[in-house]
């Protein structure tokens, strides 16, 4: 195969690796946002949290598995204390309350993390299994990225089965449309928020875990992915997951051959598209309704 | 005999300014003049968030555009008067605001709030990216500032801290005023009615997305004055001015000092100068104490400093007509 189809090709996996972590991210916000009408700034500071404490478990035992598992369920359970001890207590004061809470949170996080670890950029390696090159049919992919599609993919297979086939899922998306209604048929809609905001964090944390070897983890980590997840939400439409699952892989595209092809312009590029969209579709492409 | 408390309270405050650079040294008065710069900058967000009801992301960029402006006249204008720098601060922010103005004005709520993001983004990036007319990293710094003249009559060097100093707090107090004074116009209550009730704005014969555009061009223009003040005040302008960070400062200005009144926000930027001041002393994370103030202030009073202010009073009143229970059993917490 020749070098030009060879270097298409693995920046496409360099851009689906991508999409599919700000996919990660993007999902658990927008099902947040959809359901309990909270723009979230803080979740990609949970997004951070977990990459630390990912790397803490790593240097405590040594074992990246172990931090895989543990690492998102911290955060997890992180993310349910603030809601059910902060969020929850003001949610009757409405949007504003609610999301200025988070920008709070976030600060405290982002700050928190320099003070537990220090700023410097902390490397995680990758686990020897994942290391190293692929061939497959002539091309080599590097193992680790497709490590990374390969889980997001069960992750995304495992969301969407408990969305689309359990009640518990049916419940959800009731809540997402009609949360009020769905209180009034008797279901306890705050125990379905703090649920759905365990499992938004648990998806952040997940892809923190996941992009940590490569990025390192440093306080930094949240800015670019934040902004990027955002722009997902918003683009796809609030509350719609198809919408950012289809966002996501063009904005992954659009970082990895945006910097292969038009390298001046590639930070700008996904916030030109952002500004077309909106100023044509304010609700974003899939939204039902207005944020 | 109200009216003539408050004139007594406002000639002491003015007293005070006047003497503060001889009462404190030149350190506290930079950082006063810092703190009227973000509450300036705040109070031209309370117009947009507490007023009209609406939210934005990315008021850094007007704050910024300003700065810009302003840095790039004083570097490329020979002999640029300082009042035409700082309307060149004014001017650049509302020429900014009326070109966002016709997608904007049709949003409301996240969609508005996001939109800004994008926008203060993408001059963010644009800031960074093109060298030759904002330097990059760098920013633009080391412009001249030229003298306050006024031909024939005065000419005041303004290099000088303590005279720039007076300049500052007369133009952020007078923009305070005129944004004071807006809110009380008929115009003002329109904008109220916008945030509380646009379909009966529009009912009764207002339009709505023009009166948005214009407190929005309006309120853009007194971020533009701050980033303007802000750029000579610092002789730089760079990007971390349009930052991200930047466009949360009077957000949390604004909910600290409470979004109700008029007053909240210059709190606000009160209070957060006063905890940097404290907090850098001991440590460098001066925002994980931001972060936890606000986390309080909205946990416990959801109105801000403004709502304590109210609370304390009260429960004061009645301590001093004898009732003092209230306040000693700790019920002041006035919570929901």
């Amino acid at each position: 195969m020749d070098s030009t189809t060879a270097m298409y090709v693995s920046q496409g996996i360099h851009g689906l690796a991508y999409g599919m972590v700000l996919f990660l991210v993007a999902s658990g916000l927008t099902l947040i946002f959809g359901m309990m009408g909270i723009l979230n700034v803080a979740h990609t500071a949970f997004f951070m949290l977990a990459a630390y404490f990912c790397y803490q478990v790593v240097a405590w035992t040594g074992n990246f598995w172990l931090g895989l598992f543990l690492a998102p369920i911290a955060t997890a359970v992180v993310g349910v204390l603030v809601e059910r001890f902060l969020l929850r207590k003001i949610h009757a004061l409405g949007l504003l309350f609610e999301l200025t809470l988070t920008i709070g949170v976030m600060f405290v996080i982002m700050e928190g993390v320099k003070v537990f670890w220090g700023t410097e950029n902390l490397p995680l390696p990758v686990p020897p299994l994942l290391e190293g090159l692929a061939n497959i049919g002539g091309m080599e992919y590097p193992i680790y990225r497709l490590f990374i599609i390969g889980l997001s993919l069960v992750v995304l297979g495992f969301l969407s089965f408990i969305l689309y086939k359990t009640r518990m899922g049916m419940v959800v998306r009731a809540a997402v449309s009609d949360a009020d209604m769905v209180n009034a048929l008797g279901i306890n809609v705050p125990h379905l928020f703090m649920f759905v905001f365990g499992i938004g964090t648990w998806m952040a944390g997940l892809a923190g875990v996941a992009i940590a070897p490569i990025l390192t983890v440093f306080p930094g980590l949240a800015d670019q992915m934040g902004m990027d997840a955002f722009i997902v939400v918003i683009v796809g439409g609030f509350g719609s997951l198809g919408g950012a699952l289809m966002v996501a892989l063009i904005s992954g595209f659009l970082s990895s051959y945006g910097v292969q092809f038009v390298s001046q312009l590639a930070p700008v590029l996904m916030f030109i598209f952002m500004a077309v969209v909106l100023a044509i579709k304010p609700m974003g492409l899939f939204g039902e309704r207005e944020g | 005999m109200k009216k003539r408390v408050k004139g007594i309270v406002w000639g002491v405050v003015l007293v005070i300014l006047v003497l503060y650079p001889w009462l404190f040294g030149i350190y506290f008065t930079n950082v006063l003049v810092t703190c009227a710069i973000f509450a300036l900058f705040a109070v031209s967000y309370n117009l947009l968030l507490g007023y009209t009801g609406l939210f934005s992301f990315g008021h850094a960029m007007f704050f910024g555009a300003g700065g810009y402006a302003t840095a790039l006249a004083l570097t490329h204008i020979e002999g640029c008067p300082l009042l035409v720098a700082l309307l060149f601060g004014f001017f650049g922010a509302v020429a900014l605001a009326l070109l966002l103005s016709p997608i904007v004005a049709r949003l409301a709520h996240s969609a508005f709030a996001m939109l800004h993001l994008a926008f203060s983004m993408l001059l963010y990036t644009l800031a960074l990216k093109l060298r030759g007319i904002t330097g990059g990293e760098d920013g633009i710094g080391g412009f001249p500032i030229p003298p306050f003249h006024i031909p024939g009559i005065v000419s005041v060097d303004m290099t000088d801290p303590l005279h720039f100093y007076y300049f500052a707090m007369a133009v952020l107090g007078g923009s305070l005023w005129i944004a004071w004074f807006l809110t009380k116009t008929p115009f003002g209550q329109i904008m109220v009615s916008v945030r509380d009730n646009a379909k009966r704005v529009d009912y009764l014969g207002f339009k709505v997305p023009h009166t948005k555009a214009i407190i929005y061009a309006l309120s853009c223009g007194f971020a533009g004055i701050a980033g303007s003040i802000y750029a000579m005040f610092q002789d730089l302008i760079s990007a971390s001015a349009l930052g991200i960070a930047q466009s949360f400062a009077p957000i949390v200005m604004t909910m600290v000092g409470g979004v109700i009144a008029f007053s909240g926000p210059i709190w606000g930027a009160a209070i957060f100068a006063l905890i940097e001041e404290l907090t850098t002393r001991y440590t460098e994370q001066v925002q994980l104490v931001e972060g936890l103030v606000l986390i309080i202030v909205i946990l416990f009073f959801p109105g801000g400093f403004v709502h304590l202010l109210a609370v304390v009073k009260g429960k004061w009143l009645e301590f001093m007509r004898g009732k003092g229970s209230g306040f000693i059993k700790g019920t002041w917490f006035g919570k929901k």
